[in-house]
């Protein structure tokens, strides 16, 4: 009841910071010295031609005005057209979103298992003479970007050993089923074990690549709030009560300790979901930072406004589903 | 054969590669069924002896020697797994601090469920219904529900029963509990006492107790060990020990407590602290010496053996300890000027709203409060956790705006928020806090601090004139003029909470609001701050709202006192006619909670 409650309050604050940003996108993408209307256009296209388009898309009126008029299509689903690929603009988005949240969700969990594993690793090596080899290795792991694995991996696993495909999301001799757009989903919801594991064989790289960039600090943050939590005295208590070490540290200490955790999984998220950008790059995969860097290269305003706004409502939906998780595992949350 | 017996137990520390002792050459036993008293000042080495019997010695600590027999087996020799099955099952602990003893993220039904199953219990219904007897025992309502719930949806005193429930669960033979009831209300110390008592009696079970309270010690106890610097200074029965001690150490911890019965006198206040540890080490002879007032020269060099029969003191002057004395002190005359009051409250209320926007619930943390604190005049407030105080005190000083009534400072409203009326009460009054710790920045150093009421108002005060003013505080407050240059951390508890108290003294004003500001220390650092006080009070002419929830220091210190119960005051008047003669049930509560004299 109180996590309905505060998802619903979540959401509620959601529409304003969802109009702000918008402003700003509008505002921000408007005062580039770019102009949409002369490159639409062909290159021998008179001057009248193109200030006959400008009228045409509008850019010709004030700023409040134009920003009224996309406000008043977006309420009713309208985001406009791609100026370059002369597409509406959503079903843009609805085709690379998936790819990039299945991308982005996977090298999350892959974070999070090496982040955890290797926080409660470096925990259990406190005071030994291999804490300092682990916490350089920590270190070493923290200043290598994603990009670099992404590069590294082509090199090893696609060139040298030529074990692993690295472009794209399927083989190309494959049909690719769509249902939801989650191509992992759809390949198990139409039966295709080939085109699952052709799916998932593919993702592997870009996702450990994304989710090694990301595990360290996890790691980091693990190890101190252990730390932490072993210095308080209900720890000190159950050892007191005779509770083993193993059960102390799994059931006592990491209950704790993952709160702050938690907390820096959901501010990564964020930051993982815009790191994809490059990875998709790298890997060729068509995600919504490919879209974006596209649409950047072409000044194709709508979309990157909308990809802008994309983003925002998935680190506010990321953002309030932390929020929910906290309150399930923090009872002090949930006030009577 | 005695249940718990230290024979020779030594616990050292390495500091830089050097091994300093804490614990020296320990012997005590306790018998099944009785009870022992541990206390000494903190450092002395009380709760050393309770991790040694669990051997969860922090970081650097080990035993050097000796042996600590449970039941006929060497605790410190015995293999761990072992030991972690004694634990839980024949030796159960009783922490200090109830509300973080428990995990905050289970509720108490998995808690205790954990230990039932540590208790080799194999069915979950059985184990239920264990806990729900468990809980019954130690006289906790609606045992069902409170399974359900979380530590923090449970009061300080309710956890310590629910930690009590699960130490008496598996009707273990030892019971160590180390400062029990100190983080509780004096009301709530008193119940969780008899229902210690209780469950003792009820299952034979030897207990060792760890406390600072001699008070309260000399309650429970059957035989007291005094500790000292490591070592057992006195021992023998509490009667003995309390009724006529031999070591002058007990002695002066004895009348450094105020008295809550008969006339009231001074308080004797050993000189300094009790030496660190490195301090320690260098000292031959009786490590007493440098504090005790019967030293003489062979005390310095001999290191005296603990003597006696049956009631031993470690003391080659112990014939003169009883003839350590102080004299009755009395009390300041009340000031009577017939002016008008310093301070004067009318219907003073403060209301707190919490919850969302639809609904919204208010607490009265102070309700229609009303009294007056004449010039000079030393006021304590008194009440359990909850009750208002320091919500009063933040009012007072404006750190909380009140929801109603109005506070005259001197003749002049401060409840009004203009800058004047602002500017006027911190020319009037200043406030300490309770704890130094976290009151004083750790950044800065102390002459810094202590003139830190110079900063205010953007005047311009020359680094000399605050150099000197800094000097004249430290003077004050007994402290050398060294300290200036030195930071909080490089000080005593004792010495941090006279900077402390400094700090607001530096622009002499006329109203002091103290909260709590003896408690937590040892007994005497507080003879030594209260002597302070006393002393400060003559010399400087200020009043002061002193909260507490310890009355014998109330009786010791104040004039008057004002009773708080739920945000009311329910009675008010001189403390003597008070405390000889409380009108109303909540005063007579709070009085009877107290322990009886030593």
């Amino acid at each position: 009841m109180i996590l309905l409650a505060t998802l619903g309050r979540r959401l509620l604050v959601a529409v304003p910071i969802l109009l702000v940003v918008s402003v700003l996108l509008f505002v921000a993408l408007r005062v580039l010295p770019v102009d949409p209307a002369a490159m639409s256009m062909p290159p021998n296209a008179t001057r009248d031609e193109i200030e006959g388009a400008r009228r045409q898309m509008g850019l010709d009126r004030p700023l409040p005005e134009q920003y009224a008029i996309w406000l008043g299509h977006a309420v009713h689903g309208d985001f406009g057209r791609s100026i370059h690929l002369r597409r509406d603009v959503l079903p843009l988005i609805g085709q690379t979103l998936p790819g990039t949240i299945e991308l982005a969700v996977c090298a999350m969990v892959v974070a999070s298992v090496l982040g955890l594993a290797g926080g409660l690793l470096l925990f259990s090596l406190r005071g030994r003479a291999a804490e300092a080899v682990a916490e350089t290795g920590t270190t070493l792991l923290m200043s290598i970007p994603e990009f670099l694995w992404a590069l590294l991996f082509i090199f090893v696993f696609g060139v040298l050993l030529q074990a692993m495909p690295f472009t794209g999301r399927l083989d190309p001799g494959l049909e690719r089923p769509v249902v939801t757009g989650f191509l992992l989903l759809d390949a198990l919801l139409v039966g295709r074990v080939d085109v699952f594991r052709s799916a998932a064989v593919h993702l592997l790289l870009p996702a450990v690549a994304l989710g090694l960039a990301f595990a360290p600090p996890i790691m980091r943050v693990l190890r101190s709030s252990l730390l932490d939590v072993y210095h308080e005295d209900y720890i000190r208590q159950a050892r007191l009560r005779g509770v083993s070490e193993t059960r102390i540290l799994l059931r006592h200490a990491l209950k704790n300790a993952i709160l702050p955790t938690l907390t820096l999984m959901g501010v990564q998220f964020g930051f993982l979901f815009g790191g994809s950008l490059l990875v998709e790059v790298i890997y060729s995969y068509p995600g919504m930072g490919n879209l974006m860097v596209d649409a950047v290269r072409n000044a194709d305003l709508p979309i990157i406004q909308l990809v802008g706004l994309t983003y925002c409502v998935v680190v506010l939906l990321i953002n309030s589903l932390v929020d929910g998780l906290y309150l399930v595992l923090n009872p002090r949350l949930r006030k009577r | 054969m005695s249940l718990l017996e230290a024979r020779d137990l030594s616990v050292s520390v390495s500091l830089d590669g050097q091994a300093v002792p804490v614990l020296r050459r320990l012997n005590l036993a306790l018998e099944p069924g009785k009870v022992l008293g541990l206390v000494g000042e903190s450092g002395a080495g009380k709760s050393m002896i309770g991790r040694t019997v669990a051997q969860l010695l922090p970081p650097g600590f080990s035993v050097t020697s000796g042996s600590l027999m449970f039941d006929g087996r060497d605790l410190v020799r015995m293999a761990p797994a072992r030991r972690r099955g004694l634990l839980g099952r024949d030796i159960a602990f009783i922490p200090q601090e109830p509300l973080t003893a428990l995990n905050p993220v289970l509720t108490i039904g998995a808690q205790m469920d954990e230990h039932f199953v540590h208790l080799g219990m194999t069915g979950r219904q059985e184990r239920h219904a264990r806990a729900v007897t468990a809980l019954e025992a130690v006289h906790l309502p609606e045992a069902g529900d409170l399974l359900r719930r979380y530590p923090h949806q449970l009061s300080g005193g309710m956890c310590q029963r629910v930690l009590i429930a699960m130490a008496f669960a598996s009707h273990p033979r030892l019971v160590v509990a180390d400062e029990p009831t100190t983080a509780l209300d004096v009301t709530i110390q008193a119940h969780i006492m008899e229902l210690m008592a209780e469950l003792q009696r009820r299952d034979g079970t030897a207990v060792l107790f760890i406390t600072h309270d001699l008070r309260l010690a000399a309650r429970i106890c059957d035989d007291i060990c005094v500790l000292y610097a490591g070592a057992v200074v006195e021992q023998g029965p509490a009667r003995k020990v309390f009724g006529l001690p031999s070591h002058p150490y007990t002695r002066c911890l004895q009348l450094a407590n105020p008295s809550m019965r008969g006339a009231r006198r001074a308080l004797y206040a050993l000189p300094e602290q009790m030496p660190g540890l490195r301090a320690l080490t260098g000292i031959a002879g009786c490590r007493f010496a440098p504090r005790c007032p019967v030293a003489a020269d062979e005390c310095r060099s001999l290191d005296p053996p603990l003597a006696g029969d049956g009631h031993k003191a470690a003391c080659l002057r112990s014939e003169l300890t009883a003839s350590i004395d102080v004299g009755d002190a009395r009390r300041p005359p009340a000031p009577h000027r017939g002016q008008k009051p310093l301070l004067e409250v009318a219907g003073l209320s403060k209301r707190f709203t919490s919850g969302s926007l639809f609904r919204r619930s208010a607490t009265l943390a102070v309700r229609d409060v009303s009294f007056r604190i004449g010039a000079g005049e030393f006021v304590a407030v008194v009440g359990e956790s909850g009750s208002g105080k320091s919500t009063l005190g933040r009012l007072l000083m404006g750190l909380e705006s009140p929801s109603a009534g109005r506070i005259m400072l001197a003749g002049q409203d401060v409840t009004i928020g203009t800058e004047a009326a602002r500017q006027h009460r911190i020319r009037m009054a200043q406030m300490v806090f309770q704890d130094p710790q976290s009151a004083l920045n750790p950044r800065r150093r102390v002459g810094a601090i202590v003139t830190q009421a110079l900063e205010a108002g953007g005047q311009r005060v020359s680094r000399d004139a605050r150099e000197r003013r800094a000097g004249e505080l430290l003077a004050e407050m007994g402290l050398s003029p060294e300290m200036a240059t030195r930071t909080p951390s490089q000080l005593s508890g004792g010495q941090r909470q006279r900077v402390n108290i400094a700090r607001a003294l530096c622009t002499v004003p006329k109203l002091l609001v103290a909260d709590e500001i003896v408690s937590g220390l040892d007994v005497s650092v507080q003879a030594q701050m209260l002597t302070l006080l006393q002393r400060l009070r003559q010399e400087l002419d200020f009043a002061m709202l002193f909260i507490s929830h310890d009355l014998s220091v109330v009786r010791h210190l104040c004039d008057r006192v004002l009773v708080m119960y739920r945000g009311e005051i329910v009675e008010q008047g001189a403390t003597e006619a008070v405390f000889a003669a409380p009108q109303h049930d909540y005063t007579r509560t709070l009085l009877a909670a107290v322990p009886a004299e030593l």
